[in-house]
């Protein structure tokens, strides 16, 4: 019998210690008692008032003890599942999910090679892939549905594409509160009701608030409509450090945490248990080109720390991996993408979204999806640690084959080189092989690739009828904005 | 007083000291116009070189751009309306519906270092409100902001607006967005487009010294 033994099941990778997140909790409280938040919406206000809360006509404070108190009634476990009856997206502590992100406004057109508007189209196509590699654990839209009839219902529209395509679960960005209803109300559809949806939820719903420390209209009615109606959701600030934080990673997760803590007394004030995830697109503001940046490695930095926060108050973490700043599919694409998808997988992020990214955040690529999905596997296979039991330290099998021995033919490798990484576009060809098969790029194998899983891969119909219903609820939204 | 001075300071971004030098100047009788166009803009366009070049970064650049439009509050009522480099006033606002405010923010505050009275109206500005705060202010210049697909067309109906007023001819108009494009502007009738702040200067100087 060995005692007191600690076996790592998998890798760890930590940035901050208890004591740096526990200076970090401190100083946002500080914030949310001392400078506050704004916030433009009537009955959070009213709930505000109604609490322990100094509210100054838009302008809110909180207590320390509010946001203690209101932290006790957050969910540790949040199960989705998608249209297909499968209950995949298991959302708890140090489980990883990988997915896209949503909504970007151009694309790269891969007849052409250039960039034109991203159309509903491409979200079908996107969705496509999503549902047919294996490490999309959920899907986000990645491009928008420019070609919707009316912008102030894309997102009913959005849905759909997605939903024709896709059988996993979502994450969903609406217009407003009113597209949140309606986007719940398709949900509730699509999982047989109101209850069904609740215990299965099909989404999670993606609100921001404006950085720094402000929570528009809009957002707050999305909120409270996830509180009302218990549907997760996501509060996840998008800070850019040196613009609309401070630019230092500190003092932008300070004022981040902040931002979250507001929306985790808010929900609370209005429905105690609302399934709230804590988020944040940490970056900075490049001081050269003043973008934000989707590539930075303080982005990583800042995640994986905001990760390490998330843990220590027992909020699940919706983070960001898998984008570049890059305008086409390059070697920075290549580098950006695995630096800050590897880094926000050892962090054990719940959700790491922003896969396949372009631009940043501006440009979207069916190829970037499948290139991701070589990267996620890469990462999982170095996150998945090292066994050190006795059948894997194979004492008795370096003893077997002895010096000079070979272990090609033995049943032990038989066995176990299936743990390892199967690559499907990494080329480790010899030269003359290489040479052979068209002296082929990887970015000569990711198209193909792309274009075989587009040509190939039919994702489980959407039953006719319940697509129907769907889009009587989109139609109904068109009328009452047209 | 030796202008250049003045240049430099603009330059180095120390606002307190540059107003103190500004306010000085025109004591000592020096044309304010002298002062803005020996002075000031020659250091900013320094500055808007040293960015270009590499060799000043943001940070570096709104500090000078805040210092010029400090000083700039000064000298302004002083300057005649026709004196050359007179920029004149902006309206600058991100369109309805929409909240991304930062991009808006930027580009308002080259335009402040590039000598121009900017007026920010700020995020979510009705069609209307752009239209009126034109009037009121009688600008030359106008900046409308959209980062969402769903809210650029607002920036083609603000330029009917001003049609329909009969005010379009009293201003330029200048659009900007991650979303918007060239094309996009030209198909709106906006006079320019400007990919990034730091162009977006230029971009009008060029374009109003060619149509002058
Ligand atoms: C930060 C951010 C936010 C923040 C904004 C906070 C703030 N204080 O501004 C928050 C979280 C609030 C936010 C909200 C939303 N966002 Co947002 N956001 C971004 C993000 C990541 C960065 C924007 C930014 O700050 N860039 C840095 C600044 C400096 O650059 P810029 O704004 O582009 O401005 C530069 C130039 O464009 C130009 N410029 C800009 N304006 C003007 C004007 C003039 C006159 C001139 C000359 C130049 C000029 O100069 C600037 C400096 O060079 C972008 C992605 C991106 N890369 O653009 C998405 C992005 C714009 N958002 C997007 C979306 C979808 C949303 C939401 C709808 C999400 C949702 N469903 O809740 C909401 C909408 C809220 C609303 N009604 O407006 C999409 C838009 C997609 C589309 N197809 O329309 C983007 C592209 C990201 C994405 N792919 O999803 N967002």
């Amino acid at each position: 019998m060995k005692m007191n033994q600690t076996i790592n099941k998998s890798t760890k990778f930590r940035v901050l210690s208890d004591d740096q997140i526990e200076q970090i909790f401190y100083a946002a409280l500080e914030v949310l008692e001392r400078t506050g938040g704004m916030i433009y919406h009537e009955e959070a206000l009213e709930l505000f008032r109604d609490s322990h809360a100094v509210v100054k006509g838009n302008h809110v404070r909180v207590p320390p003890y509010m946001i203690e108190e209101a932290l006790n009634f957050y969910p540790r476990k949040i199960t989705l599942r998608g249209r297909n009856n499968v209950r995949s997206l298991h959302i708890q502590k140090d489980t990883v999910t990988f997915g896209t992100g949503s909504d970007l406004p151009f694309t790269h057109d891969r007849k052409t090679g250039e960039r034109r508007r991203t159309t509903y189209q491409d979200v079908t196509n996107a969705a496509k892939l999503v549902d047919a590699l294996s490490h999309y654990d959920f899907f986000m839209s990645h491009g928008i549905v420019g070609d919707a009839p009316n912008p102030q219902t894309y997102d009913r529209h959005q849905f759909m594409a997605m939903l024709e395509g896709c059988t996993k679960p979502m994450v969903l960005t609406s217009v407003d509160g009113e597209g949140l209803e309606d986007l719940w109300k398709m949900g509730c559809l699509v999982q047989g009701g109101e209850e069904e949806f609740r215990l299965n939820p099909l989404f999670v719903a993606y609100i921001e608030p404006i950085s720094p420390l402000k929570n528009d209209k809009t957002a707050v009615e999305k909120l409270l409509f996830a509180a009302k109606k218990k549907l997760p959701a996501m509060y996840t600030p998008c800070p850019s450090s040196g613009a609309t934080a401070p630019a230092t990673i500190a003092g932008m997760l300070v004022q981040s945490l902040a931002e979250t803590l507001m929306a985790v007394v808010l929900c609370h004030l209005k429905s105690p248990g609302t399934p709230l995830i804590m988020g944040g697109v940490t970056t900075l503001l490049d001081m050269k080109y003043s973008t934000y940046s989707y590539g930075a490695p303080e982005l990583s930095l800042a995640s994986a720390a905001n990760t390490d926060i998330s843990k220590w108050l027992n909020l699940l973490m919706f983070s960001t991996g898998g984008c570049t700043d890059s305008k086409i599919l390059d070697e920075q694409a290549a580098a950006e993408q695995m630096m800050n998808l590897f880094y926000s997988y050892l962090s054990g992020a719940n959700l790491i979204h922003d896969v396949g990214y372009m631009d940043h955040g501006t440009n979207a690529s069916l190829e970037s999806l499948v290139m991701n999905e070589e990267m996620m596997g890469m990462v999982k296979a170095f996150g998945k640690g090292i066994n050190t039991d006795d059948d894997h330290l194979a004492l008795e099998l370096i003893e077997k084959i002895g010096p000079a021995g070979e272990y090609v033919t033995s049943g032990h490798t038989f066995d176990h080189w299936k743990e390892w990484f199967m690559p499907k576009l990494q080329d480790r060809s010899d030269y003359e092989t290489w040479k052979q098969n068209g002296s082929k790029t990887m970015l000569d194998r990711v198209k193909e690739r792309t274009q075989h899983l587009l040509d190939t891969y039919e994702p489980e119909p959407l039953d006719e009828k319940l697509k129907k219903e769907l889009k009587e609820i989109a139609s109904a939204a068109d009328a009452r904005h047209s | 007083m030796d202008l250049s001075n003045i240049s430099e300071t603009l330059i180095a971004g120390k606002a307190d000291e540059l107003r103190k030098m500004v306010e000085e100047g025109v004591k000592e009788n020096i044309n304010p116009a002298d002062i803005l166009n020996q002075g000031l803009l020659p250091g900013m366009d320094a500055v808007g070189k040293k960015w270009k070049a590499g060799d000043m970064f943001m940070p570096e650049v709104l500090r000078s751009a805040k210092a010029m439009s400090i000083s700039m509050d000064f000298l302004r009522p002083l300057l005649k309306d026709d004196d050359v480099g007179n920029a004149g006033t902006m309206i600058i606002g991100t369109v309805a519906g929409d909240l991304h405010d930062i991009g808006k923010d930027l580009a308002a505050m080259m335009f402040e270092g590039a000598g121009y009275n900017v007026i920010n109206i700020g995020i979510d500005q009705s069609n209307e409100n752009f239209v009126d705060a034109v009037k009121e202010h009688k600008c030359n210049l106008l900046g409308m902001s959209a980062l969402l697909t769903t809210t650029m067309p607002r920036m083609g109906e603000v330029i009917n607006s001003l049609k329909e007023a009969g005010i379009r001819d009293q201003v330029t108009v200048i659009i900007g967005g991650a979303p918007v494009t060239e094309e996009f502007a030209r198909e709106i009738g906006a006079d320019l487009y400007a990919p990034n702040a730091g162009s977006a200067v230029d971009i009008t100087r060029e374009y109003l010294q060619n149509k002058n």
